[in-house]
């Protein structure tokens, strides 16, 4: 029984991490993995979804709702920005790092400003279950399902469907789609918005379980340009994996040698992986099959 | 700097030394220039004896950054590698200073070699990292990416050592609280140690301080190091294909940057007497990159100038501008970045150029 | 210069008499308005609990203004925002010491900034008034401290609730200074009382997620957790633990009292909390009643009226008394009607004095309880409980000045 008990704990540390890490790094891997941007505004996407969320939920609109209007809010605000902002920024990377800086300064600050520096939160759904004499949040497991959604969704959305085949044909070779008669400044909105409201459903999705002030994001920041480094280029080639092995050395570290060692285990992964695998798993992975 | 040292084919060394002061890594040059930049210079001599104590102290305090920022412009506007994390290498500094002159003392000059032992170690430590990611072929955002990790890990390394078993002989390294009791700069003087408490004397000694590294880099840009330097940024393949190692290059680079960076940790530490792990988090990480950027990161005149005008502009913004600065700070830098994308005092320059040129015609 | 400064806050002190007197009269020195210097984190990580004590702190100088000044004297108070920004606590003290020259200071939030602007202090000489709790341990007679330390709040709240609940103990605490030196406060109590540390955890700060840490408490078999965990990021935790149902009492001596969590989460995720503290706006004596509606009199919109914000009002009013006392703003003698030892204010949160060998004070402490629905109820309160470690472990300002922050396990060298 005490087996069983810290086997399955473990698994469940296992799958909480790697959720968080899967819907985390979403919406900044799409940017990155598609666009080449670097988005600092990340963790602010992130709060816009969790504040929209929090809001609807608490005038009464069911928890499913209020998280998909939270995703949708920070997708139309990505859009936004991109036309205004991002767009004039493709061929200089570093630069829109700065503006995407610049963007997560005002937004914070504003939000402190309009909102107040804090936000009353909205309780964990659906309440806890007994597994072997220990109790775990359900919600938790909601999260490990929506992360394997989410997977699986992009996925599909990127190899299935015509969008995703537009959308990588742009990144690719963009002249060229062009030429085909592509809308690309069209497609890189999209992508852009798509990177946003993905961010918005983290917000969303985490929002019951957090607590809601303007910097909120930042708790998501590193965690998330830790996988996506780690994954390389190609988000669907080396994200699934880079989260799982990112995933295993975190629970591990947390659990044998405390929380710091598993913060700084993360860290120390990304220069060796980095310095090992310069393309990310992805770019390895894809060199071991050719 | 033996790069300058070994003037190419020069009949006469020491004018060639100096020759480097301008070229075409620099911008400014001719009487006009450097006539202005010794009225600069005399105005800075002559400003303290009559603006107030508090203003000069501050100017201090905003001089100290310049020499982290002339730093990343070097490794980021001339080498083309953007630095993240040139916190860590300021922050490795300011602790090693801390520790040096709490176990030592501030006697005969002890804390003298003190900041020169932490300058040295941090430059130390750049070229281990400069080397583990030049030598291992690492690009672009990336080198960012690996440097902010770097930075990070320090910071929360040392947010956690607030036990009382982590101390380094006498120095308690405190945690996210910070090292405190620290000496600040003393010089031996005769009739009684000169102690340099943020003040005229500290001014006088980092006005000369910066003028020296300025005019030092200079050389060292218009040298064919510099020369090199630039070269890799537009185009490493064809530099390698010239004969010239394109990672020793870099990793000196990023060494030079990160001792300059040190320097600024070492005297903000001396200044303040305390450092903390969050000058090396993600906002602290941010800001040079941000001072490099909006001044111009491609020119060193530029950098310094822009460096002094972002910090004070944003220090004014938070005494007059209360909650609404970090807003406005945002909103400079995406003005910055989409309207004079070269950085502002370079723009600034341009123009000033421009209109001299027409003027003559 | 007083106008720019009346423009750094909003509409609050706008028409406070303050400033017209303070126009009437700039270039008296003696004559002139006392100024006070306030450095607080309007912006940034540390704002949600801050900005009262800036309102608190306008509303004390209101008050004293309209009841004639202190010693005749307006006060005139010199605002900035130090975005809870260390090196911004460097510029800023260095700022009102020099350049605004005022008479004292009243600075920070988070132990960082503190030992960020001490050495400044230091330096010119200043005197500086740090109103917040914290790990304890500040020995410097340019300080005068007024919130409540470890040994005030730990020392009561320990032994009650290992006779409530029982003997076994998790502690989790924030991975810093704060976390560290009042876990071991905890460990010594608990340890003196005959109980047991089953567990003990530290958390590095930002982190939010607590899956193998709540495992960990559920596997322990303890009977309360001592939660001090910090910030934003951190207070997840409650949501979190709530959800897995771990279902243990806590007890802290920082939540609730200073973040205001019980308003802020939804019910009844800090259920069975007990904190202890020197004021919170629920305190149901008349003086507190009277303070909350000052307060929202001159703040109505106000969040939450915590224990920094009845601090900083207190400190207000002992400044006021030290320089009526003192006859002047100069430090030595401040000090000099400090150490007769009897400097006390009978204010919203009760008697409290301050201590000539610590510069610290003496609190009433509560025991505020947290319900089922987060309202509260003090199933006890302590009376005058002393800052008593630090000058037991041998510090003594009335006698020498050492500037230095002691912890119990690095205490003052012995004499």
């Amino acid at each position: 029984m005490a087996l069983f008990q810290s086997l399955f704990g473990m698994l469940y540390q296992f799958g909480d991490t790697f959720a968080f890490l899967v819907i985390a790094c979403a919406g900044l891997a799409v940017i990155f993995g598609m666009m080449g941007v670097i988005n600092l505004a990340h963790g602010e996407f992130i709060m816009c979804g969790a504040y929209v969320t929090a809001s609807l939920a608490r005038v009464g609109v069911p928890l499913p709702m209020a998280v998909l209007a939270g995703a949708l809010a920070a997708g139309f605000v990505g859009v936004i920005v991109e036309r205004l902002v991002i767009r004039h920024l493709y061929h200089r990377p570093l630069d829109s790092i700065i503006a995407t800086w610049g963007i997560s300064l005002i937004a914070t600050q504003g939000v402190l400003i309009f909102l107040g520096s804090t936000m009353q939160g909205v309780g964990t759904p659906l309440g806890s279950v007994d597994i072997g004499g220990r109790f775990y949040s359900i919600y938790r497991f909601v999260l490990m399902g929506a992360a394997v959604g989410l997977l699986g969704g992009l996925y599909l959305l990127f190899y299935h469907t015509r969008f995703g085949v537009i959308a990588r044909a742009t990144i690719q070779k963009p002249q060229m789609a062009h030429a085909l008669g592509v809308n690309t400044g069209r497609m890189y909105g999209l992508t852009f918005g798509l990177g946003a409201a993905l961010a918005g459903l983290a917000g969303g999705l985490y929002a019951p379980t957090m607590t809601m002030v303007p910097t909120m994001g930042a708790t998501f920041i590193v965690e998330s340009f830790v996988t996506v480094v780690v994954g390389g280029a190609d988000i669907f080639v080396g994200a699934a994996p880079a989260v799982a092995i990112l995933a295993f050395i975190k629970t591990g570290l947390t659990a044998w040698y405390g929380q710091l060692f598993g913060q700084i285990g993360l860290l120390v992964t990304v220069i060796l992986v980095i310095r090992v695998l310069p393309g990310g798993l992805s770019g390895w992975l894809k060199g071991t099959t050719r | 700097m033996t790069e300058t040292s070994n003037g190419t084919g020069s009949s006469q060394p020491r004018l060639a030394f100096l020759r480097r002061l301008e070229g075409p890594q620099t911008m400014g040059r001719g009487p006009l220039f450097w006539g202005a930049a010794a009225v600069a210079v005399m105005i800075a001599v002559v400003y303290p004896l009559m603006a107030d104590a508090w203003t000069v102290g501050n100017t201090a305090y905003f001089m100290i950054w310049t020499f982290m920022a002339m730093g990343l412009g070097l490794v980021w506007g001339y080498a083309g590698a953007l630095s993240f994390g040139q916190t860590a290498f300021f922050g490795l500094a300011g602790y090693t200073y801390g520790v040096l002159t709490l176990n030592f003392g501030a006697a005969y000059g002890l804390t003298i070699v003190a900041l020169l032992l932490s300058v040295a170690l941090g430059a130390l430590f750049a070229v281990v990292i400069g080397y583990f990611m030049f030598y291992g072929r690492i690009q672009g955002v990336f080198i960012g990416i690996v440097t902010l990790s770097v930075t990070l890990v320090m910071e929360t390394f040392m947010s956690q050592t607030a036990g009382p078993q982590w101390r380094i002989g006498e120095a308690r390294l405190n945690g996210f609280n910070g090292m405190s009791g620290i000496s600040p700069l003393t010089v031996p003087w005769p009739g009684g140690d000169l102690v340099l408490f943020p003040g005229p004397i500290l001014y006088y000694v980092l006005l000369g301080l910066l003028v020296l590294c300025y005019l030092g880099l200079r050389i060292l840009l218009n040298s064919p190091f510099g020369n090199v330097l630039v070269a890799i940024r537009e185009n490493p393949h064809r530099v390698g294909m010239l004969g010239y190692d394109v990672r020793l290059y870099q990793m000196l680079a990023f060494a030079i940057g990160g001792g300059f960076a040190a320097l600024s940790g070492a005297l903000y530490t001396a200044w303040g007497q305390y450092i903390t792990p969050s000058s090396m988090g993600l906002t602290a990480a941010a800001l040079p990159i941000v001072w490099v950027a909006v001044g111009g990161r491609r020119d060193i005149t530029a950098t310094l100038i822009g460096t002094l005008a972002v910090l004070y502009g944003f220090q004014a913004l938070t005494i007059y501008g209360s909650q609404y600065a970090l807003v406005v700070m945002g909103a400079l830098l995406l003005f910055t970045v989409l309207v004079a994308p070269q950085g502002l005092v370079v723009a600034g320059m341009n123009l000033v150029a421009r209109l001299f040129r027409r003027a003559q015609r | 210069m007083t106008d720019r400064h009346s423009s750094l806050f909003a509409k609050g002190l706008m028409a406070g008499a303050a400033m017209a007197l303070a126009l009437a009269c700039p270039a008296f020195a003696q004559d002139g308005p006392i100024k006070i210097g306030v450095l607080e984190d309007q912006s940034g990580d540390f704002a949600a609990a801050t900005m009262v004590k800036v309102h608190a702190i306008q509303l004390a100088a209101k008050e004293i203004n309209d009841a004639g000044g202190i010693d005749g004297r307006p006060v005139e108070l010199v605002v900035y925002d130090t975005q809870s920004d260390n090196r911004r606590f460097q510029e800023f003290m260095r700022r009102v010491l020099q350049s605004d020259k005022v008479d004292a200071v009243f600075a920070g939030f988070s132990s960082a900034s503190r030992e960020a602007y001490r050495p400044i202090v230091n330096q010119f000489d200043g005197l500086a008034f740090y109103n917040n709790q914290y790990e304890g341990g500040v020995c410097d007679s340019n300080m005068i401290v007024t919130g409540a330390v470890p040994e005030q709040q730990f020392s009561t709240l320990i032994p009650w609730m290992m006779e409530e609940y029982g003997p076994n103990v998790y502690t989790i605490a924030a991975d810093y200074n704060f976390g560290q030196i009042s876990a071991e406060w905890v460990r010594q109590i608990v340890e003196e009382n005959g109980g047991n540390m089953v567990g003990e955890e530290f958390i590095p700060l930002g982190v939010s997620q607590f899956g193998q840490t709540i495992q960990n408490i559920q596997a322990a078999d303890a009977d309360f957790v001592v939660t001090l965990i910090v910030g934003a990021a951190q207070a997840s935790y409650y949501e979190q633990a709530a959800a897995a149902n771990v279902g243990l009492p806590m007890a802290s001596s920082v939540n609730v009292g200073q973040g205001y969590e019980h308003k802020r989460f939804n019910p009844p995720s800090l259920a069975n909390m007990y904190v202890t503290t020197n004021y919170i706006e629920e305190i149901d004596t008349p003086a507190s009643k009277a303070f909350v509606e000052k307060f929202h009199g001159m703040f109505p919109d106000e969040t939450y009226i915590n224990q920094e914000a009845a601090n900083s009002y207190i400190a207000m009013y002992l400044y006021k008394q030290m320089v009526e006392r003192a006859g002047s703003t100069d430090h030595d003698a401040i000090r000099a009607v400090i150490a007769e030892g009897d400097v006390c204010f009978e204010g919203p949160s009760g008697n409290t004095c301050l201590d000539p060998q610590s510069q610290h004070m003496s609190h009433t402490i509560y025991l505020a309880k947290v319900g089922d629905d987060h309202s509260i109820t003090f199933p006890k309160v302590w009376e005058d409980i002393k800052p008593y470690w630090l000058g037991e472990a041998g510090c003594d300002l009335t006698k020498s000045d050492p500037s230095a922050q002691y912890t119990p396990s690095s205490p003052p060298p012995a004499q």
